[in-house]
């Protein structure tokens, strides 16, 4: 795993992975977060409250974009920040991709545009951003 | 009946966390990124940091235990049927490493009453065990009335 330089990077430079929502990943995730809100644990409870069955929580959308950001630097340390808006609700066997996209470069800090997608182009985070110093 | 504007300012914790070299494998791999820094100590020893350290969104564990207080304070009601989380910042000052104690205090900096819902925001400040600030963040709720 190599480290990104800030003098190898310039404006518009682009990356991006994705990510598949497997079908047990919110059952993962609530145990590693400790979020067990029934909405994304429990297909009827989803299905109930109008949301078709389970959905992803959003900061597990936020932790696959998060590593589309650490894996282009190579050292997760060197993110100062990372933010985003929830636009609208992940499901299972959805996949994401999260497009990094270098907005400015000022000394050894970096703001970088983040787009975060499904399968069908449909931005599930909005306003996404992230900072990083290298 | 919406969120009294009068609870700006309310504040929750200080909350404790010990951070462990197994819990951050286990979120780890919930979020799909095994990342060798987080994983493999052999890999971890040789990087600046000389050890493992947890990945920066691992601040949903150890500050995200603000939202129990908040979301289950009684005198706030929220009705939490009807909330959503709307927006997340992570500002990130320090790594954290397995052994680190982290203190974290949250408290209400906004509350908007709009017509069909209020926004309420929840700051986080999380220090380690050196009293260094390891992690500022923002949980934006939208409850719709």
């Amino acid at each position: 795993m190599s480290k990104r330089d800030i003098n190898d990077i310039k404006v518009g430079d682009t990356f991006s992975a994705s990510e598949e929502v497997d079908k047990y990943r919110t059952i993962y995730y609530a145990g590693a977060s400790g979020d067990f809100n029934p909405i994304h644990i429990d297909p009827e409870f989803g299905k109930a409250v109008g949301l078709g069955g389970v959905i992803l929580h959003g900061l597990c959308t936020f932790g696959f974009m998060t590593k589309t950001v650490t894996d282009w630097t190579g050292d997760p340390g060197a993110l100062k920040r990372i933010k985003c808006r929830f636009a609208m609700p992940v499901h299972l066997g959805d996949t994401i991709t999260t497009e990094v996209r270098v907005a400015a470069v000022e000394e050894n800090r970096a703001t970088i545009d983040l787009k975060v997608a499904n399968q069908d182009g449909a931005e599930v985070l909005l306003m996404a951003s992230a900072e990083v110093e290298l | 009946m919406g969120v009294d504007a009068k609870f700006t300012g309310r504040e929750y914790g200080p909350l404790t966390y010990e951070i462990g070299k197994e819990k951050i494998r286990e979120y780890a791999k919930a979020i799909k990124n095994e990342d060798p820094h987080y994983m493999d100590e052999d890999f971890a020893k040789n990087t600046k940091y000389g050890g493992i350290i947890a990945p920066p969104t691992f601040a949903v564990v150890y500050a995200g235990m603000l939202a129990e207080p908040f979301f289950f304070d009684k005198e706030l009601n929220l009705n939490l049927f009807m909330l959503v989380h709307g927006e997340q910042d992570f500002e990130f000052f320090e790594v954290v490493r397995p052994g680190d104690v982290i203190t974290s205090r949250g408290k209400i900096i906004n509350i908007e009453n709009k017509e069909k819902l209020d926004v309420v925001t929840l700051e986080g400040k999380s220090v380690n065990q050196d009293g260094k600030l390891v992690c500022k963040t923002v949980f934006t709720f939208v409850i719709r009335k």
